[in-house]
């Protein structure tokens, strides 16, 4: 065999494994996490710290080797999970999404490669009012260790005023292995980075999230609005409807889309107090399973809130 | 080529109906079963009964057609399908066409498809040299005269345009080849395929105006349906109408029951169960007992 020969089947194997070619199942997802729920996140029907795999995993497969799963359009698309099926209830679209380390999914879950520590939540849930909530806190401390494609992002938070809750949010990321970096008012949020803004609804207003989540779930996937400029939150239930206001000391920790393809998430509340509350509650225990968490009065409330 | 030939066997012995029925429970059997353990068995017994029918060479002769066929029908579904858990080669990211894994569960469903395929074509092969077409052209002018009519006509003209095609070629063989172009040479090859086929189409035109005016002239446009001919049912007639429906009747069974169950998504799942092998001895059994009964059927 002549060296240029040689050369090219050597450059060509290479290439091959580069993008992710082989024979057999290829490398297993180290330390992937499987949980699925109903209702925004509301009842917990599986949670599997360690699922079965069996090479490389996709979504959908990691799925479909745990759980009970038929699926439509050429296995692209899940139509019911362990019986759970979407359609239409009480009126109102329901189907299956899914999120990966807390991200809402770009494309399909037969398209999405498991890498290392992912955490995969599946949720049944009405899009009446959105078919997009962008970003979830119920996979803490996910994004923040391995962010998209099972990369470990750069996290940068934004501290305006609240001194106290600001310094609680550092050392709790920095805790999970985060390695948080303060970002200056001025400078704008980078694209590449899990942004985290702490502070007061009304301080933190002209930041995009915050703007987006005064305009509604349609806008954020956030279901609370803050009226009476920021000393009140307005708990709305999956229909998008207000169903509570909360006032005093209220904290809130959520997500929505930042400005590249990593969420900005929000640790804020009413006041000062508000925060801290809010900030206190960056934990695993606390946020599992809950697309937005509010704290008041000491009691913890997942939103949206559930009415049906 | 397939042909109807006349032939001592009880397949050819039964009307016409029969015999399509037999064909037809064969391919519905086909289209309703997706065990392949039961595909097999209906693939054997529809050769058992090309063998019974005295027909299995010409059958045979179709296994390049069916594979020509077959064979890409489970490479695409590998390729394509995004289904199934067990991934046997990566292809990588494909970009608009998603993760590239191919597993054992699409080529399991490619065969299955596959074998329902060549399955079929076997039983339409088989109804071809078995079953009389003008016999059953006469049934099926009873219930629409004039497509039967027409249908009649064109598979008369078949033989009749292969003949024509035949003379056309042997007299073009005659002819020297066109100046510049060497004997036998491929450019030689392509442009009498094309003369031929153009002088056979036009062939086929010029008859087709014939048949239409003597039509015409014959009265086609008053002509009326055919008064049926009874006929009492022979033994062989009543033996294939009975595996017939006795076939249609399992397959249907095992499609509401699920007697014999099998799934390609997201595992192959293809329990050992006793209705399984029942129902694989039981198919073939059943598409070869009226072959048995050799009294009666000179040709």
């Amino acid at each position: 065999m002549s060296g240029r020969r040689r050369l090219s089947i050597v450059a060509g194997a290479l290439t091959l494994a580069l993008t992710g070619c082989g024979l057999g199942a290829g490398p297993k997802p180290e330390g992937a996490a499987l949980q699925v729920t109903e209702n925004f996140g509301a009842l917990p029907l599986a949670a599997l710290a360690a699922p079965r795999v069996a090479g490389q995993e996709t979504a959908m497969s990691l799925l479909e080797r745990n759980e009970r799963v038929t699926t439509h359009y050429g296995g692209g698309f899940v139509e019911s999970i362990n019986g759970r099926s979407g359609g239409i209830v009480h009126g109102h679209p329901v189907d299956w999404f899914y999120y990966v380390d807390g991200i809402l999914a770009s494309q399909g879950a037969a398209d999405t490669v498991v890498h290392n520590g992912e955490r995969i939540w599946w949720d049944l849930h009405d899009w009446s009012v959105t078919d997009g909530v962008p970003a979830v806190v119920g996979s803490f401390p996910e994004p923040f260790l391995h962010g998209v494609a099972g990369q470990r992002p750069p996290v940068a938070v934004r501290c305006v005023g609240a001194t106290g809750a600001c310094g609680t949010v550092l050392a709790r990321l920095r805790a999970i292995g985060a390695q948080p970096t303060t970002l200056a008012r001025e400078v704008p949020p980078p694209h590449d980075a899990v942004v985290v803004l702490v502070g007061t609804l009304a301080a933190l207003r002209g930041q995009a999230a915050i703007d987006a989540v005064d305009q509604g779930p349609r806008t954020s996937g956030v279901y609370v609005t803050a009226p009476a400029a920021g000393t009140a939150l307005e708990l709305l239930d999956e229909d998008g409807a207000p169903v509570r206001r909360v006032t005093g000391d209220v904290g809130l920790v959520a997500a929505t889309s930042g400005p590249g393809a990593l969420p900005v998430w929000l640790v804020s509340g009413t006041d000062a107090a508000g925060v801290q509350a809010a900030a206190s509650m960056l934990d695993e225990r606390d946020l599992t399973d809950r697309y937005a968490l509010v704290v008041a009065a000491g009691a913890h409330i997942a939103v949206p809130t559930a009415t049906r | 080529m397939i042909a109807y030939t006349r032939r001592a066997t009880p397949l050819h012995a039964a009307r016409a109906g029969a015999g399509a029925a037999y064909a037809c429970a064969l391919a519905l059997a086909v289209l309703l079963i997706d065990n392949p353990v039961l595909l097999g068995a209906i693939a054997l017994g529809t050769v058992g009964a090309a063998v019974g029918a005295g027909v299995a060479r010409p059958l045979l002769r179709l296994v390049p057609t069916i594979l020509i066929v077959s064979i890409p029908i489970v490479v695409v579904q590998v390729l394509v399908s995004r289904q199934g858990l067990t991934v046997f080669a990566r292809l990588g990211n494909l970009g608009p066409f998603g993760q590239g894994d191919l597993t054992v569960e699409a080529l399991v469903y490619g065969v299955v498809i596959a074998l329902k395929v060549a399955v079929l074509m076997l039983a339409t092969a088989l109804a071809s040299m078995t079953v009389d077409p003008d016999e059953l052209l006469r049934v099926y002018r009873r219930l629409a005269f004039r497509p039967a009519l027409t249908a009649s006509l064109a598979t008369r003209m078949v033989p009749v345009l292969l003949d024509d095609a035949r003379r056309l070629a042997e007299a073009q063989r005659t002819r020297p080849p066109a100046p510049g172009v060497a004997r036998g040479s491929r450019m030689q090859r392509m442009r009498d395929a094309g003369r031929l086929v153009h002088a056979s189409v036009a062939g086929a035109l010029d008859r087709s105006l014939d048949v239409a005016a003597i039509l015409e002239l014959r009265g086609f446009e008053g002509a009326r349906s055919a008064p049926r001919r009874s006929r009492p049912r022979s033994r062989h007639d009543l033996s294939f109408m009975t595996a017939a429906l006795l076939l249609s009747g399992l397959a249907i069974a095992d499609r509401i029951a699920n007697l014999a169950p099998f799934a390609t998504y997201p595992l192959v799942h293809l329990p050992a169960r006793a209705w399984t092998v029942a129902l694989a001895a039981a198919l073939p059994a059943l598409m070869l007992a009226p072959f048995l009964d050799r009294r009666g059927v000179a040709a």
